[in-house]
């Protein structure tokens, strides 16, 4: 034959995916090189569909990436980069080796270092998609924030991850966008909406620090790299929207200025300006100085296609958030040294609290723990030495519920040394019919507006009758049982009574034809399909017969009545 | 010889050497001819040579320079006489330096720099003045440049509008503008969201309900682990009956060599009903008449007949049976549609799923539950269970942005042969 025969895996899937390998060898980089590039530019592995026609035969477990995806690849600058670094590399390992110290001093000046803001224009072209990218970029820069800054990883990461966390905290501060908090066993689950998206984050908690050993630490250094990068560029223009001033500066008019005397002790002095931001207790210096803003009420348009319900409802929702964000304005706290200081003060803020804490713990402490005008004072020791009048101690839990519950939840339950209610989940949504905690009950009842004080004696009181008639019942069921009981032992004959029974004569004859009928009876149960149909159809017949002579029998009586009738009457 | 005058002279030299005779003293013992010395020698040069007057006429001369000018020879010095003009023509006249600039034209000069001046125009020496940028050597160019620079500036990359700085072509073609991303790399690898909150139950002071239910789901994943640890014992488990005793593997070991007359007698009888069936079946068929054959296909031709009448009656009767077909379809219709839904739901699971993208499957992390007894009362008691690190790097997995591996093994290419110390060789 000639030679346009269709040959096996020339076309179609199979040339469509490229193995890991032969991707690599194309671009000519090594594979912690090449993992890293596509880490960074965003392109993952497929699973094609029909691995054998993929995999020209075999089903041996294989990593496949999209031809077009590599070939995409190798326009990228980034991978220039790379083979300069791996002869940077060479190199000085060669002065090392001779022990040409001038060389490695000259080459390591010149270290080949490359930047991603263009990787980072073209995977997320507009700011909204970056946003929406933003939850994976803070839990791993939260995360890295706290790690021991050993040499594990590049300390500068750490660094950096710690300046680019303090700023979104700060952020969130000042746009007030925090609406969800959740303490798990794992970490701290925060929930804010900035711009219309719903950010989730997770913080680890501050104690914690058990690292394990098969996470490859590589691979998450470079996507942190890509992170810190697109976090940093979100910062700015977030801060932008707001008027702030990015890098963020302190606000220098502001109240409460920290000492001088004291600021040596906590760090130097290139650190100190970064530590006083991270305590998250002072407020941001903005571009344009605010004066005294005038909110003008705007013209209530409605929009199309809109109800005038619709409209109220949507400013009934509106004017509830502006409430949430106002939650903690006016209360002052003051946070004890065993308390999760950075956690509670953000969370404070983010609703206009004032707080502060002890000199010892952190920089930026604005009040003392003698302060008379402290509201609230976050303990979670079991007792405390000496106690002002004027101010709650309660337990942290107390905050968050608060915030998730979007209101002052009442204080006795949180106080010292109690058993605190259990700290529900935000995150979860009840549809009907689920079970919905007691406590969630009781908090949305609260939302509603019932006053809590009459509503827990109304609870209690309740209780009490509830109590009360359970007592009653059960009560009483016990001492029907126990007369029961004291009347069997005694002997004493109960209400069943026994009855002598009445005599049924039996026929023998007719016994004996009930049974022949039922064994008749049996045998035509037992009778195959095509059997019964016959037997149906015979005994149709005769029953035919035996209606037709019926019938004749009835007409012939008729006859003969008729005759009689007609006899009697010309008789008479 | 020599040496016995020797120890006389210094014998004599000693202090309180006493003659023998009174009138002579050590003194005319000791001096009575001068030793003779060869000059020649250098090593003599220094010792035996006086040269005190040479040495007082050089200080004196000496002397004499320092405090004097040249000294005795008032000759001038050499390369003063070189440098000297000895030519008789006279060096030309430097023009220049007798010429001095008119007044006029050098205030014409200051008046136009100072209105270019106030133009703005700066003279070319001045501009490549200010052009010349200062090096900076205090702050090295790698360490700010660096991606992780924790000083780093960023700017709005999202507000400035690009500017066309030349030909689309021009740029494509000399590498200065990027190639553009492929859309279908937009799209995210798996629906799954990046971060996903944790169970109600996994709160740090939970509610019993949903703390009881997340147990339970902890309690079904052990099971189904202790399931398939069973399965796996189950199928390796044998019966210790069943062990080979001696006895058995004698019998095994002596089967058929052992000949008793009885057990051959038995042997043969069943072998030959088994011949003899087996004779019968290979008999060959005889050939089939024309009766045969002819009754074969009017047999044929009347199951044909047969098949199409039936065929038509059955058509004939399907009008009768159109409630009854209409509902069979009804019924073939509504399991088809189940079916599909089926399928798509299945499809929408597997979505979720991660997917195969190397040689390890996805191993999902443990549960992080805490125990009843467990459960910290306040938050300063909480011990935190499972780590953010790990749940990250599985949520990576998870999606599909990397795939599984494991650590790389430490594969020695030579094989390592251990030898022992003779000294430990005779203990051993």
């Amino acid at each position: 034959m000639g030679g346009l025969q269709k040959k096996k895996f020339e076309r179609g899937s199979a040339t469509n995916y490229i193995t890991r390998n032969r991707a690599r060898k194309k671009l000519q980089l090594s594979l912690p090189d090449f993992r890293r590039l596509c880490i960074l530019k965003g392109i993952y592995p497929h699973e094609p569909k029909h691995k054998k026609k993929v995999n020209k035969g075999s089903t041996a477990p294989r990593t496949f990436y999209l031809l077009k995806d590599i070939r995409f690849l190798l326009h990228e600058p980034i991978v220039g980069k790379f083979r300069e670094y791996k002869i940077f590399v060479r190199k000085l390992k060669k002065a090392y080796g001779k022990t040409e110290w001038s060389a490695v001093e000259r080459l390591r000046e010149n270290k080949p270092t490359y930047k991603l803001d263009h990787i980072i224009k073209e995977r997320y072209p507009t700011f909204i998609d970056a946003l929406r990218d933003i939850d994976d970029a803070l839990c791993m820069c939260f995360l890295f924030s706290t790690f021991a800054r050993t040499g594990k990883c590049h300390v500068q990461t750490i660094q950096l991850c710690r300046r680019l966390t303090v700023e979104w905290m700060n952020y969130v501060i000042a746009s007030r966008s925090l609406r969800k908090v959740f303490l798990s066993i794992k970490g701290i689950y925060y929930q804010a909406e900035v711009m219309g998206q719903l950010i989730t984050w997770v913080v680890p908690y501050q104690f914690s620090h058990d690292h394990p050993v098969d996470v490859d630490y590589r691979v998450m250094a470079t996507f942190t790299e890509l992170y810190t990068t697109l976090l940093g560029f979100v910062s700015f223009r977030l801060y932008s929207s707001l008027n702030l001033v990015y890098p963020p500066k302190l606000d220098s008019n502001g109240e409460s200025e920290p000492k001088e005397e004291s600021e040596d002790d906590y760090a130097m002095n290139s650190e100190s300006y970064l530590e006083k931001l991270s305590a998250l207790s002072a407020s941001l210096a903005r571009v344009v100085s605010s004066a005294d803003e005038e909110e003008a009420q705007l013209d209530q348009f409605p929009s199309e296609g809109e109800d005038m319900e619709k409209m109220e409802a949507r400013e009934k929702e509106l004017k509830q958030q502006e409430a949430q964000k106002k939650l903690f304005e006016g209360l002052k706290f003051y946070l004890n040294r065993e308390v999760p200081r950075e956690s509670l003060a953000f969370v404070i803020r983010c609703f206009g609290g004032q707080v502060s804490w002890d000199k010892s713990v952190c920089i930026g402490s604005t009040y003392d723990v003698t302060d008379e005008t402290i509201t609230h004072q976050i303990i979670d020791r079991p007792s405390v030495g000496k106690q002002y009048i004027n101010r709650y101690y309660i337990q942290p839990q107390w905050l968050y519920d608060c915030v998730n519950a979007k209101i002052l939840l009442p204080v006795e339950d949180y106080f010292l040394g109690g058993t605190l209610p259990p700290h529900l989940s935000p995150f979860v949504e009840e549809k009907e019919g689920d079970y919905v905690p007691p406590e969630k009950l009781k908090m949305m009842a609260l939302q509603r507006g019932e006053k809590p004080e009459q509503e827990e004696e109304e609870e209690q009181e309740e209780d009490d009758n509830g109590d009360e008639e359970d007592d009653e019942e059960e009560v009483a069921e016990e001492k029907n049982l126990k007369k029961m009981e004291e009347q069997r032992s005694q002997g004493k004959s109960l209400h069943v009574k026994v009855t002598p029974g009445k005599l049924k004569v039996e026929n023998k004859a007719r016994l004996e034809q009930e049974e022949k009928a039922e064994e008749k009876r049996l045998a035509i149960m037992m009778m195959k399909k095509k059997e019964k149909y016959l037997y149906d159809k015979i005994m149709f017949g005769k029953k035919r017969k035996v209606r037709e002579a019926n019938k004749l029998a009835a007409k012939r009586k008729a006859h003969d009545d008729s005759e009689k009738a007609k006899k009697k009457k010309a008789r008479k | 010889m020599a040496a016995a005058r020797r120890l006389k002279r210094v014998a004599i030299s000693q202090p309180g050497f006493l003659t023998l005779n009174p009138k002579v003293t050590p003194t005319d013992l000791v001096s009575s001819r001068r030793k003779r010395v060869n000059k020649n020698k250098k090593k003599n040069w220094n010792k035996y040579s006086d040269v005190q007057d040479v040495e007082e006429f050089l200080e004196d001369v000496r002397h004499q320079e320092r405090t004097t000018g040249k000294g005795k020879s008032s000759r001038p010095l050499r390369i003063d006489l070189i440098l000297q003009h000895d030519s008789l023509v006279a060096p030309p006249k430097d023009v220049l330096a007798y010429q001095k600039p008119n007044a006029k034209k050098l205030r014409r000069t200051a008046e136009r720099a100072e209105k270019l001046a106030a133009n703005g125009v700066v003279p070319r020496s001045k501009k490549r003045l200010l052009n010349r940028t200062v090096v900076d050597r205090t702050s090295k160019k790698t360490e700010t440049e660096a991606n992780n620079n924790p000083e780093r500036d960023f700017y709005d990359i999202w507000g400035q509008e690009t500017k066309d700085l030349g030909e689309p072509w021009y740029l494509q073609q000399t590498r200065k503008k990027l190639v553009k991303r492929p859309e279908k790399l937009n799209e995210k690898p798996s629906v799954l969201p990046a971060v996903e909150v944790i169970a109600p139950g996994g709160s740090y002071n939970p509610d019993f309900f949903s703390h009881q239910e997340l147990l339970r789901e902890a309690h079904e994943v052990e099971l189904k682990k202790k399931k398939v640890e069973d399965k796996l014992e189950r199928q390796l488990a044998y019966n210790k009956a069943d062990t080979a005793t001696e006895e058995t593997i004698l019998r095994e070991q002596v089967e058929g060599l052992v000949e008793e007359s009885e057990e051959e007698e038995e042997k043969d009888a069943p072998k030959e009903d088994g011949e003899e069936v087996a004779v019968g079946a290979i008999a060959v068929a005889d050939k089939k008449t024309e009766r045969q054959r002819k009754r074969e296909k009017a047999e044929k031709m009347k199951e044909q007949q047969r098949l199409t009448e039936r065929r038509q009656t059955e058509q004939q009767q399907q009008l009768f049976q159109l409630r009854s077909i209409k509902t069979s379809i009804k019924q073939q219709e509504e399991t088809t549609q189940i079916r599909q839904k089926r399928r798509k739901a299945k499809e929408e699971a597997q979505k979720a799923q991660p997917r195969r993208l190397g040689k390890l499957k996805f191993q999902p992390q443990d549960m992080e539950v805490q125990l009843s007894d467990e459960l910290a009362g306040s938050l300063r008691q909480l011990k935190p269970e499972g780590s953010v690190l790990m749940d990250r790097f599985k949520s990576l997995q998870k999606r599909n942005l990397i795939e599984p591996r494991e650590r790389a093994k430490f594969k020695r290419r030579l094989k390592v042969k251990y030898v022992e110390k003779r000294a430990f060789k005779e203990i051993s």
